[in-house]
């Protein structure tokens, strides 16, 4: 089992970044990999269980189910369940905390899960950097510019 | 049931920080606000249970049992048994999260408990706004910002 946690300060307030996050289809609109992402069964993106089906820029598909969700917490938990990589058991876990001092965010993503041997270093780069340090930084960027991305949120 | 949280962002690494809390006979050492401790029976202060019996700057003595204390998850959890504050049913968590872009920790202290309803607000300014941001004030210090 491989574990990952990554972890930033975001230079706002947690409910700015919780209108950005709790969108479960809205990450077509801020992270830089994911190029266009539905909810399957025409359910809401807010409902537990509902499953996202997205692509990513290279035109690979994959499905996600919402596993849960908290607005009083501030987080939600979802697994993968089609990928075209060899990521197995995968389980991520978002978590926002509000900053007291100085009215920030700190923003935890994490997730454990199992691939083939030989492929540890790779998958644990392309998650570590690929998709949760990209998504720290789009975000970043998303909200120091006052995007239409969180107009729509 | 009252609640405080407070949490601030330490510019030094969470094991770094941690070595500075942990010893929970330490205060002294690293909070302003508190003169002297000492751990009841001369046990070890990181054995679950211990009470440790310190004074404030401003005379107030203070007893406090320790609950959990995990050097993995980096949290500490403690109630009073003795106070001149008026609280009952006090208990009290530290805990520290790595900010793993940048050697800088997210560090989070939290209480709850009940008092007198008249007292609320000003229980939960003087302990969020003095003592829990008061220790991390001196902590954003003493790591350089």
């Amino acid at each position: 089992m491989i574990r990952i946690v990554r972890s930033t300060i975001i230079d706002a307030p947690t409910d700015r970044v919780w209108a950005f996050l709790r969108d479960f289809n809205g990450h077509d609109r801020w992270h830089p990999a994911v190029g266009k992402s539905e909810i399957e069964r025409n359910q809401t993106s807010d409902k537990v269980g509902c499953v996202r089906h997205f692509f990513l820029r290279d035109g690979s598909g994959l499905r996600e189910r919402l596993l849960t969700m908290s607005d009083l917490e501030q987080t939600f938990s979802y697994c993968l369940l089609d990928t075209p990589v060899p990521l197995f058991n995968y389980v991520a876990h978002v978590r926002l905390v509000p900053v007291t001092d100085g009215d920030r965010t700190f923003w935890d993503w994490r997730c454990t899960f199992t691939t083939r041997k030989g492929e540890e270093a790779e998958m644990t780069r392309m998650v570590s950097e690929d998709i949760y340090e990209a998504g720290f930084a789009a975000v970043r960027a998303h909200l120091a510019a006052g995007s239409p991305a969180e107009a729509r949120a | 049931m009252a609640r405080v949280f407070v949490s601030s962002v330490i510019n030094g690494r969470s094991d770094r920080v941690w070595a500075r809390v942990r010893d929970f006979n330490g205060l002294p050492s690293w909070h302003p606000g508190i003169a002297e401790s000492r751990i009841e029976n001369g046990e070890p202060s990181d054995k679950i249970g211990c009470v440790r019996d310190f004074r404030l700057r401003n005379g107030d003595r203070i007893r406090e049992k320790l609950l959990g204390l995990s050097d993995f998850d980096l949290f500490c959890t403690y109630s009073i048994l003795e106070s001149p504050m008026g609280v009952e049913n006090y208990v009290a968590t530290l805990r520290l999260t790595p900010v793993t872009d940048g050697e800088r920790t997210f560090a989070e202290w939290t209480a709850e408990f009940d008092c007198a309803p008249e007292r609320e607000a000003e229980l939960v300014s003087n302990i969020g706004g003095g003592v829990f941001q008061g220790g991390f004030d001196a902590l954003k210090r003493q790591f350089g910002g």
